[in-house]
């Protein structure tokens, strides 16, 4: 059931990946998505896959469990694929139809597309699947401190997202509960066309805002209770620091980057 | 209705890093009529092992047999199972969804294709049946009623569909004293005029005393007792290791005839505990 989504889930084992600081992992998954962004050759997506590999393999999770975080967006690449192309018309025709024409920088190109959109699901799923959403958003407001000198509120907003993220799973079993005591009343849920299906939800959809109101005024008030106030100065239980694993990530993202340029612009010509 | 459970496992989230053996190799009877009752401690599969009861859970491993229903064959009539094995969760008050209070007791029999002047009638009844007045709360919205009334209500959606078998888990978690024994004299009283079979979860052992006829014991997924309470709560050996305790008017019962007191009943509630120590010690 609701279970079954991963995208964005834990997955824990212990690894070097999971190990390292969750600031270094963000800062390296941005410029991997940049990377991917702005690689063009075909060599050079064969590096990024490559480097993708390795790190599935650091991280020692299982490459069925990766692949599954991409079965919820396949529908999107091969759309997207398809649209690239039926609408690439400049270049050597392979193939025309009617009003279709497919071109070989048309197949070229969506196949690039297709690989990028991949490439990025795969690295940020691997993000999220080692490192808990916790150390996430402790990462995140590290990394936004800085704005705190233009006033900008970060503990609050890393706090509220922190809350948020911890609700994600109370709320899908909250779901899944409330579900099933409605299917023991005979509510069914994937009958019908799509109208009666989402007046099939209500049932679960008015029990589930009026308990996530009252956790959010109970939570409230236990915050209150204990005096929390988002002062500059608190300090945390846990400290993020550096370690060597760091070091040799980002070392070895280095290389990787170089080596992506390099491939991306045919060793320029070097050779 | 008799229940036939064969060799019973279940794994929560097979084949991935969160696998959860909830139920291992679970085998037992329920014989139409029974009041059973399920304890064990918090994790233990009370809750797994009845939602297979009506397919909330689906049965992977081993067989349960509903009279002639057959629970681990794909396709069974989910409809027809589910009304006539009422299911009350834990915390049901938090599963009230309707405008007024009649709305959501007849949500059940609406799903169930009962006839709008059936659904009338078997609302009313319902709510009757757990001690509420029809017409005052009917068009009440369940959201403002007290704990205790809206679990009423939760109940009233339940046998609104007349089950014949009834399922309770923890239906007197959270609440008061008064309002505890109020739910258990209304299943009392349910037991005797409305359902035949009722399976309780509980984890106080003096209402499994008090009101059970046959009981369970579920340790880490395994059924480690499958007796009377008599016989559960005769021998404290029993008990040991499973986390779990003696009723009190046992417990009263032991300590006494340590001390000397000849008490030979089980005591399982608190007339036969008085009339026991009655017969013990002779009133001059
Ligand atoms: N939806 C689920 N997904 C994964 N694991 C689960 C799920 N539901 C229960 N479990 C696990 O299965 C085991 C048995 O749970 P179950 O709810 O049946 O216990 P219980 O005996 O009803 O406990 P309690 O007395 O606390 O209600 C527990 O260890 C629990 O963590
Ligand atoms: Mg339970």
């Amino acid at each position: 059931m609701s279970r079954d989504i991963t995208l964005g889930q834990y997955y824990p084992v212990e690894s070097f990946a999971h190990k390292l600081d969750p600031r270094v992992k963000l800062l390296l998954v941005i410029v991997y998505i940049v990377g991917v962004f702005l690689v063009d050759s075909l060599y050079a997506y064969i590096v990024v896959g490559a480097f993708l590999i390795t790190s599935i393999i650091v991280s020692r999770i299982p490459f069925k469990s990766v692949l599954k975080s991409v079965k919820g967006i396949i529908f999107i690449v091969i759309f997207t694929a398809i649209l690239n192309l039926l609408f690439h018309k400049e270049g050597e025709v392979l193939w025309s139809f009617w009003i279709i024409v497919i071109t070989k920088e048309g197949v070229l190109f969506s196949i690039k597309m297709a690989l990028r959109l991949l490439l990025l699901v795969l690295g940020t799923t691997l993000l999220t699947y080692t490192t808990t959403p916790m150390s996430l958003t402790d990462g995140m407001e590290s990394l936004l401190s800085p704005l705190k000198l233009v006033k900008f509120p970060v503990h609050d907003v890393s706090i509220i997202m922190s809350i948020a993220l911890r609700f994600i799973p109370i709320l899908m079993e909250e779901v899944d509960k409330i579900m099933m005591a409605q299917k023991a009343r005979g509510a069914s849920f994937d009958n019908g066309n799509l109208f009666k299906r989402a007046k099939a939800l209500l049932p679960v959809l008015i029990p589930l805002f009026v308990s996530a109101f009252r956790r959010a005024d109970e939570l409230a008030l236990a915050l209150d209770a204990r005096c929390y106030n988002a002062t500059p100065n608190r300090t945390r239980y846990k400290k993020l620091t550096l370690s060597w694993r760091d070091l040799v990530a980002t070392i070895a993202f280095a290389v990787y980057i170089v080596l992506i340029v390099a491939v991306n612009n045919n060793f320029w010509g070097l050779y | 209705m008799s229940i036939e459970i064969k060799n019973l496992s279940f794994v929560y989230g097979a084949k991935s890093a969160y696998e959860k053996r909830a139920l291992e190799d679970v085998s037992f009877t329920i014989k139409d009529g029974e009041t059973l009752g399920i304890i064990g401690t918090t994790g233990s599969g009370k809750s797994t092992l009845i939602q297979h009861l009506n397919a909330l859970i689906r049965v992977t491993n081993g067989s349960i047999v509903i009279d002639d229903i057959d629970l681990s064959q794909k396709r069974i009539n989910l409809q027809l199972l589910r009304s006539k094995i009422g299911m009350l969760f834990q915390y049901p008050e938090y599963q009230l969804f309707e405008d007024t209070v009649e709305a959501d007791v007849a949500f059940g029999p609406k799903n169930f294709g009962y006839k709008k002047e059936d659904i009338d009638y078997m609302v009313r009844q319902a709510i009757e049946l757990v001690g509420l007045d029809y017409y005052e709360v009917k068009d009440k919205s369940p959201f403002e009623l007290s704990g205790g009334q809206k679990r009423r209500v939760a109940i009233a959606g339940i046998i609104a569909s007349r089950p014949s078998i009834l399922v309770l888990d923890e239906p007197t978690a959270g609440l008061d004293p008064i309002g505890k024994r109020e739910i258990l004299d209304l299943v009392k009283r349910l037991k005797d005029s409305f359902v035949k079979t009722i399976i309780m979860i509980s984890h106080n052992m003096d209402e499994i005393a008090e009101y059970c006829d046959h009981v369970i014991v579920l340790h880490e997924g395994k059924l480690i007792y499958d007796t009377t309470p008599e016989e559960l709560f005769s021998d404290k050996e029993k008990l040991v290791g499973t986390g779990l305790s003696l009723p009190h008017t046992v417990n009263i019962a032991r300590l006494l005839s340590e001390k000397g007191v000849e008490i030979n009943e089980s005591c399982l509630d608190v007339d036969s505990l008085v009339n026991a120590i009655e017969k013990a010690v002779p009133n001059e």
